[in-house]
């Protein structure tokens, strides 16, 4: 209990705002694909990552990385199959709209002129199949129809489906206050226990809506019924009132039906709630839950050291730090994510003991520090001063023993040094990297590399690295 | 430092400073005449400042004079001498020789001087170990450096 408390009160501000606007993000995903495929999609990918979960936790690393692999292949099928809804929300003209509010289909499609126009043909018995869309794009499903883009009208509609018009026996797809085309295919239904009363017009709006969102208005030539497709369910409407009204709830256009209205709002409300307790979860799971341990050796960096202040030596270069947190989040933690900063403002010159604070360490969110080693770091500063040092070479080998050297003339003779002050009082000469004397029978000049030691010190800007060695050769009497 | 310590374990010191080279009042002249002018006493040469003449790294001493000079030696001789001559030398007082091996300080040589010329020499003997670039710091009783000789023991 004690433990949960503890976990409850490590709650940062940040964490707080990372949970809210995930859940305001995956419930406006909900809001925006609501009632469509790429919503049922959508809960599909996430029952995949819920039981991937399962399975890791589980250890059926099979299985887990089978639906792991199968998660991702589905989340990158999404974005090509659904390419055009997606575009469609990008491109909207309130790209505002996709953070905010609630999309209405098209609230200006004259309802009522269009069932006026359905039951004016039903009374006709003049066939006709009205398409209302949906969210969902159609272009993937339907066959290349006839541009018609006219304005609705009781008028045009009848005329569209008269019998001797050759586009009657195509679709008519309604967007908005404009009948975009005509004379479209829909793909048939291929369902079987369809009544046999039903035509080649049922089977093509059964077609259409079984696959889509869209709505489909059918009106039976034979019988001058009229009849409603949506989704897998055929009705058959009895007046224009009853199709007027599911024209209405298909397009989302508001209503003076409170009822209505209350209902959605619970609907969001309900879809809010969900999406709060779904990412707090989420978040409990990866940031709480599973607690690992990781050791990693991280290197200290020294922070605000004056510029006349050299580190001359230190007692660790970097330090282990024990980690715990989620499984998921220690199995991501990067080495790099991991800072060790060391203050050296109120360093001294000389030698100086630091107390690693977990203040000096920076962490990623949810990774907690569960030790240090070594705690105390020892920092030796100086101050850095310039010294001019003469330069020695260092032979090695041997000449022939007939032969001794008699002279040495290096140019130049000494060096600008820069370094630690007490490191420089240590060193009074720079020695050159080992010349070998093997191969010297005669007098001669080389040129020697000087060796710095300690590798602390430096030559002043200048000052080059190699020397030029003049040497006399004499015959041993 | 430690000077006692590194005196028994490094160093033969040959104290043999001992060699006084009076050279004949015929080669200097000047400095000898001056000397008797003055009656004997040492206003002039005291007001002289102690300067060293020669400084040599050699393989051995011979009637006063340093032996193949050189700066490289092979550590197979086992020794090398260092040769420092002065004059004038105004009092009688004292001269080291500090060996350096690299910068650390490996033997340290209190050498006696006396006027009015003297000529000394220390020396050293070398193991494998030894091998690398040495120095030896000529000083005066101050600690003044008044010449550094560099050399290197090789193979």
């Amino acid at each position: 209990m004690d433990k949960i408390f503890a976990s409850l009160l490590s709650i940062r501000w940040q964490d707080v705002f990372d949970i809210t606007l995930n859940s305001y993000i995956l419930f406006r995903l909900y809001v925006l694909f609501r009632r469509t495929n790429v919503f049922r999609v959508l809960i599909g990918i996430a029952f995949l990552w819920f039981f991937q979960r399962i399975a890791v936790f589980l250890g059926l690393i099979l299985t887990s990385w089978v639906i792991g692999g199968i998660t991702a292949a589905a989340a990158l099928i999404i974005i090509v199959v659904f390419r055009n809804e997606i575009r469609s929300y990008l491109q909207a003209e309130k790209i505002w709209a996709i953070l905010w509010g609630f999309p209405r289909k098209a609230v200006d499609t004259p309802v009522q002129v269009i069932a006026e126009s359905v039951f004016e043909m039903a009374r006709r018995h003049t066939g006709a199949l009205i398409v209302v869309p949906g969210k969902d794009d159609l272009e993937e499903v339907i066959q290349t129809g006839v541009t018609w883009d006219g304005a609705i009208s009781k008028e045009m509609l009848i005329s569209i489906f008269w019998p001797d018009n050759p586009v009657h026996d195509g679709a008519a797809i309604v967007r908005g206050t404009r009948i975009t085309k005509v004379g479209v295919l829909l793909p048939l239904s291929r369902r079987n226990d369809l009544p046999s009363k039903y035509g080649t017009r049922h089977r093509a709006a059964l077609g259409l809506t079984e696959t889509t969102d869209a709505l489909a208005v059918v009106v039976s030539e034979e019988r001058g019924q009229v009849i409603v497709s949506k989704g897998s369910q055929i009705h058959l409407i009895n007046n224009k009132d009853e199709l007027s009204s599911i024209l209405q709830d298909h397009l989302g256009i508001a209503e003076e039906n409170l009822g209505r209205l209350k209902r959605e709002k619970v609907e969001l409300a309900a879809a809010a709630l969900a999406s709060l307790v779904l990412i707090t979860g989420i978040w409990f799971s990866f940031t709480r839950g599973f607690e690992s341990l990781v050791a990693l050796e991280v290197p200290i960096e020294y922070m605000n050291r004056r510029s006349e202040i050299e580190i001359v030596d230190t007692s660790v270069n970097a330090i282990h730090v024990y980690l715990s947190g989620s499984g998921a989040l220690i199995r991501s933690i990067q080495p790099s994510q991991i800072h060790v900063r060391l203050d050296l403002a109120n360093g001294v010159v000389g030698h100086n003991t630091f107390t690693i604070t977990p203040e000096d360490i920076t962490l990623p969110p949810g990774i907690i520090l569960t030790k240090v080693k070594p705690r105390m770091v020892e920092v030796k500063l100086d101050v850095l001063t310039e010294r001019s040092l003469p330069v020695q070479v260092d032979w090695t080998g041997r000449l022939p023993r007939n032969l001794v050297m008699t002279q040495l003339v290096i140019t130049p003779e000494t060096v600008r040094i820069i370094g630690g002050r007490q490191v420089l009082n240590s060193v009074s000469t720079v020695y050159t990297e080992k010349l070998r004397l093997d191969t010297i029978n005669k007098s001669g000049t080389l040129t020697a590399k000087l060796a710095l030691n300690p590798t602390s010190i430096r030559f002043v800007s200048g000052y080059n690295e190699n020397v030029k060695v003049d040497y006399v050769i004499k015959k041993r009497f | 430092m430690n000077f006692s310590s590194d005196w028994g374990r490094i160093m033969r010191l040959r104290l043999g400073t001992l060699f006084l080279v009076l050279f004949f009042i015929g080669v200097n002249p000047p400095l000898r005449l001056q000397a008797q002018d003055t009656g004997g006493t040492t206003p002039v040469t005291a007001s002289k400042e102690l300067t060293l003449v020669k400084a040599a790294m050699c393989e051995g001493i011979k009637n006063s004079s340093p032996q193949n000079q050189a700066i490289i030696f092979s550590a197979a001789i086992g020794e090398v001498f260092c040769f420092t001559s002065f004059d004038p030398v105004p009092e009688k007082s004292f001269i080291y020789h500090n060996w350096f091996n690299r910068d650390r300080l490996s033997t340290r040589i209190r050498l006696a001087i006396n006027p009015p010329r003297w000529s000394t020499y220390s020396s050293t003997t070398f193991r494998e170990a030894d091998k690398g670039p040495w120095r030896v710091e000529v000083t005066d009783q101050d600690g003044h450096i008044l010449n550094i000789l560099r050399f290197s023991i090789t193979d």
